[in-house]
């Protein structure tokens, strides 16, 4: 650490110690210890440097996080045995942040390199953030896109590099007491991205980013905040893998979007967590004026997910898609949907819901609709579809529809199925074996997400779906 | 009509049951010490029984305070009605608050083996029941409602057909919502291979009355039951109205259910297929109007396997009225083979009107066809443009695209059945004028 940073370091201790009776070296940092109280929330603040009204907003979030119930709703059960005292909720990486490949630490580097980012680095994909442990570690942003005005950046430096537009646009999508988790992501976030697009700025490559926890017991919250101002449209991809751990860790990221008036903005993700994490996302964006939002939401890892990608139409004419699949393997329960929250006339909204449960897995679809007073002229589709595999899966459909007016069409259809006799038979008639029959039927049921993907993940996720699918028949 | 609408009213409000009062409710029906011993049981129930969740999907539409009658003492009993008529019915039941049901069974229902009685004194018939069907838990979301009406009961029925027998004409039960507090009790016991049709028409009532209801349906191997749940209460009535269908192996059941009175109502139907290869359809029809409240809540639960269900539930709802429905498909995990399906439709005719729809589904079993379908839409302008076009006048233009939206639906119901429910809705599509523009 420089001296600078030193320098600071010791101005903010000497409040600290005042206000705590606490004085800490800064390897605290290295690894916070588990469990989160003010003390932990002031030093991540104060690590950080933060202005003092992010600070602020931290210990009030702390505060209404643990005033707020566990939800109780959805499954009670797997909600019970998080330990919140039995988290980490700060690590930092060792090293500063870079914007060189060839400075990111080598074991870093076998990680992501086994997730591909040199491929996407190579095909020329505009910027890699990659999140290690809470931070970013690497870094960089095509030159093109800086002339253009684009904002690419980890929330971190967002924060610091721009705190007029942070100030303005943080937690008004998703305030602190939207729900528990969001209160707890508000007081510990740490990383993510914040990306700004100017008026009219069509950004034509998507925007990526890899996240991964990397350390037992620890809790990532990434904060994700995009604007694409009037006229402009931006593609970011959201792309998790994590390791497997032996004890359980919660990921709870808080992600909002805001697209101005006539602004286009698509947001895809594909989560991999392994089959310890609880991954209870907070995701909504604000739809103005003519703006198109679509949400792309794969949910094949963690141990418990429950992410509803929400839309907010506030202007008129707005339209939002959520398009996801959701796989549920052996022990796990994707509790994933959709909320579109029609507030504006002539809003237009479609949600495309896929989920596969095989083994003892369990996914459910619970979403939301809901067409307030004066809305009118609005129109929403609704559509869930289910495959079974194996005599243990369960699916379950929870579509909520609330209409406010009557000058409105809203449709909802669900279908839950199981591998068709018929189709496996026909399929092996034409010399395919059980096994891979049964994978092109479900390639073919998930053939619409997989087409909205970029082609490296598409084939990213053909191949996880493959690995899933092994010895599946029997 | 709108005074309860914001009417302060504390949810855990209940009304108080002492021990006093649960033996004066049982003098009153004159049941034997087996129903009295049944009916303390459910008051202690009712003690402890926590509030509905209103968080939860099935009570977020309705507040339970407004279906609660003000006081559970046991009701004056009625002047006695002339007696019904059993033309063109196995049998007419009339019931009222506090008064032993009047009864009219027709002779060849009578030979058939038709029995007709006050659940009073059917403790024999409700014992071998429950030893051939041993009865359920309480339900979770609604047993403050179940041990409610247990509790308190003030007048009650039991029609058992036995094996074999087939009744072609219906057992009419005329339900009068007349006082403070109507707590009718049924238990419908079909044998096996029998077939009956049960009409359960809840009528009568004004402002100040409350119903809550609970009918028991049994249908065992074999059986073919129709039910047939008709509300047309006066205006302010509010209640809550439960009917648990069982339909053993190879049985058949049809509930029909459809709703126009009232102020604020709430109906709870279940059908559990217990047996392999049973079946259960439910065709539901609503219309609203003023500023009325509907809530429907429908489950089928597939306990066997190669069992199948089919709910159609449309509603109409005009002025300011209002109809949430929500319905639970659930296929347990030895359900196998089975097939679920459930469509709801709304339609709106006014800009204040307002339709919820949660049609829920919770498969266990990968072995299962399912699929469900809910739709919230407008009258499409079109269509009543077309229909002018061809010279009707703009009210007859909506009365016809009302009929037309029910009419897929109307179609499955039995001739008799169908031609009395088309006249209700005749009714209501009557007081439809001169607002199509």
């Amino acid at each position: 650490m420089n001296t600078g940073t030193q320098q600071r370091l010791e101005d903010i201790n000497q409040n600290y110690a005042e206000r705590y009776g606490f004085h800490d070296p800064e390897d605290y940092f290295l690894k916070a210890p588990k469990g989160i109280d003010h003390e932990l929330v002031e030093m991540i603040s104060r690590k950080k440097n933060e202005p003092q009204w992010m600070s602020d907003l931290r210990h009030q979030a702390l505060d209404i996080f643990r005033a707020k119930p566990m939800p109780t709703w959805g499954d009670t059960a797997m909600l019970g045995e998080i330990d919140f005292d039995n988290i980490h909720y700060y690590i930092k990486p060792k090293g500063e942040q870079t914007s060189d490949w060839n400075e990111v630490p080598e074991q870093i580097k076998k990680t992501f390199d086994r997730l591909g980012i040199p491929e996407a680095e190579r095909k020329f994909l505009a910027g890699v953030t990659a999140q290690y442990e809470s931070e970013v570690v690497y870094h960089s942003i095509r030159a093109d896109l800086e002339k253009l005005g684009v904002l690419f950046m980890d929330m971190d430096s967002g924060l610091r590099e721009h705190p007029e537009i942070v100030r303005k646009y943080f937690g008004t999508v998703i305030p602190t007491r939207d729900n528990k988790f969001s209160a707890l992501n508000t007081a510990a976030w740490s990383g993510g991205s914040f990306i700004y697009v100017p008026k009219g700025v069509k950004v034509e490559v998507p925007l990526q980013a890899y996240f991964r926890i990397n350390a037992e017991n620890m809790g990532q919250f990434e904060r994700t905040l995009i604007i694409a101002d009037e006229g402009s449209s931006v593609h970011y991809i959201e792309g998790c893998t994590a390791p497997t751990y032996s004890s359980d860790s919660l990921h709870s990221a808080v992600v909002e979007l805001i697209a101005m008036k006539g602004a286009r903005i698509r947001y895809t993700t594909i989560q991999n967590w392994s089959t310890n994490v609880f991954n209870l996302v907070t995701k909504r964006a604000h739809a103005h004026q003519d703006a198109v939002v679509e949400w792309v939401d794969g949910n094949l890892g963690s141990k418990l997910t429950m992410k509803y990608p929400a839309i907010v139409l506030k202007g008129e004419r707005a339209h939002g898609e959520v398009l996801s699949i959701a796989f549920a393997g052996h022990g796990q329960h994707q509790d994933a949907g959709a909320k579109m929250i029609h507030a504006a006339p002539n809003t237009t909204s479609r949600i495309v819901s896929k989920s596969i449960s095989k083994d003892d897995g369990r996914s459910s679809y619970r979403g939301m609709v809901k067409i307030t007073k004066g809305a009118h002229g609005c129109k929403t589709s609704v559509e869930c579809d289910a495959l079974l595999i194996g005599e243990h899966a369960r699916s379950d459909t929870y579509p909520t529809m609330d209409v406010a007016e009557s000058d409105v069409s809203v449709e909802h259809e669900a279908r839950v199925s199981k591998v068709g006799e018929e189709q496996l038979f026909y399929l092996q008639c034409r010399g395919l074996d059980p096994d891979k029959a049964r994978l092109m039927i479900v390639n073919g049921f998930i053939e619409p997400f997989v087409k909205e993907l970029p082609m490296e993940y598409a084939v990213e996720l053909n191949r996880l779906i493959e690995l899933e699918m092994e010895g599946s028949v029997g | 009509m709108a005074s309860t609408e914001h009417r302060e009213v504390p949810a855990a409000r209940r009304p108080a049951l002492t021990g006093d009062g649960v033996a004066a409710l049982s003098a009153q029906v004159g049941e034997g010490p087996a129903l009295f011993a049944r009916r303390r049981a459910a008051a202690a129930r009712y003690a402890t029984a926590a509030d509905p969740d209103r968080v939860s999907h099935l009570w977020r539409f309705t507040d339970p305070a407004h279906l609660l009658p003000e006081t559970l003492a046991a009701p004056r009993a009625a002047a006695a009605p002339p007696s019904p008529h059993a033309e063109h019915a196995a049998a007419r039941v009339l019931m009222l608050a506090g008064m032993r049901p009047l009864i009219t069974a027709g002779l060849k229902a009578l030979a058939a083996g038709l029995v007709v009685k006050p659940l009073a004194e059917a403790e024999e018939e409700l014992e071998a029941l429950e030893a051939r069907e041993p009865a359920e838990g309480a339900d979770p979301g609604s047993g403050l409602f179940q041990a409610l009406n247990g509790a308190a009961w003030n007048t009650g029925l039991y029609v058992g057909v036995p094996p074999g027998a087939i009744l072609d004409e219906p057992v009419h039960v005329l339900i009068d919502a007349a006082g403070g507090g109507t707590l009718p009790r049924l238990v419908v016991d079909v044998g096996r291979g029998a077939q009956a049709v049960v009409v359960e028409e809840h009528t009568g009532g004004d402002a100040g009355s409350r119903v809550v209801s609970s009918s028991e349906l049994h249908a065992a191997d074999g059986a073919r039951l129709r039910h047939v749940l008709v509300q047309t209460w006066g205006e302010g009535v509010c209640g809550h109205l439960t009917a648990r269908a069982r339909a053993g192996r190879d049985a058949d059941v049809l509930t029909v259910f459809a709703s126009f009175g009232g102020e604020r109502s709430k109906v709870e139907l279940t059908c559990d297929l217990a047996g392999e290869g049973a079946r259960s359809e439910m065709i539901g029809v609503v219309m609203g109007a003023g500023r009325q409240r509907f809530d429907h809540h429908t489950r089928h639960r597939h306990l066997a396997g190669r069992t199948w269900s089919n709910i159609d539930f449309k509603a109409v709802a005009d002025a300011a009225a209002r109809s949430s429905y929500t319905g639970l498909i659930r296929i347990e995990q030895d359900a196998r083979g089975s097939e679920a399906y459930q469509e709801n439709r709304n339609l709106l005719l006014s800009d204040r009107s307002r339709a919820d729809s949660i049609p829920e589904l919770e498969i266990l079993n990968q072995d299962v066809s399912c699929s469900h379908g809910a739709t919230v839409a407008p009258v499409d302008p079109e269509q009543v443009f077309y229909l002018q076009s061809r010279g009707l006048d703009p009210d007859e233009a909506l009365r016809l695209v009302v009929r037309g939206f029910l009419e897929k639906t109307f179609g499955r119901l039995p001739g008799d059945l169908r031609e009395r429910l088309e006249d209700l809705v005749g009714a209501r599509l009557a007081a439809l004028q001169g607002r199509a523009s």
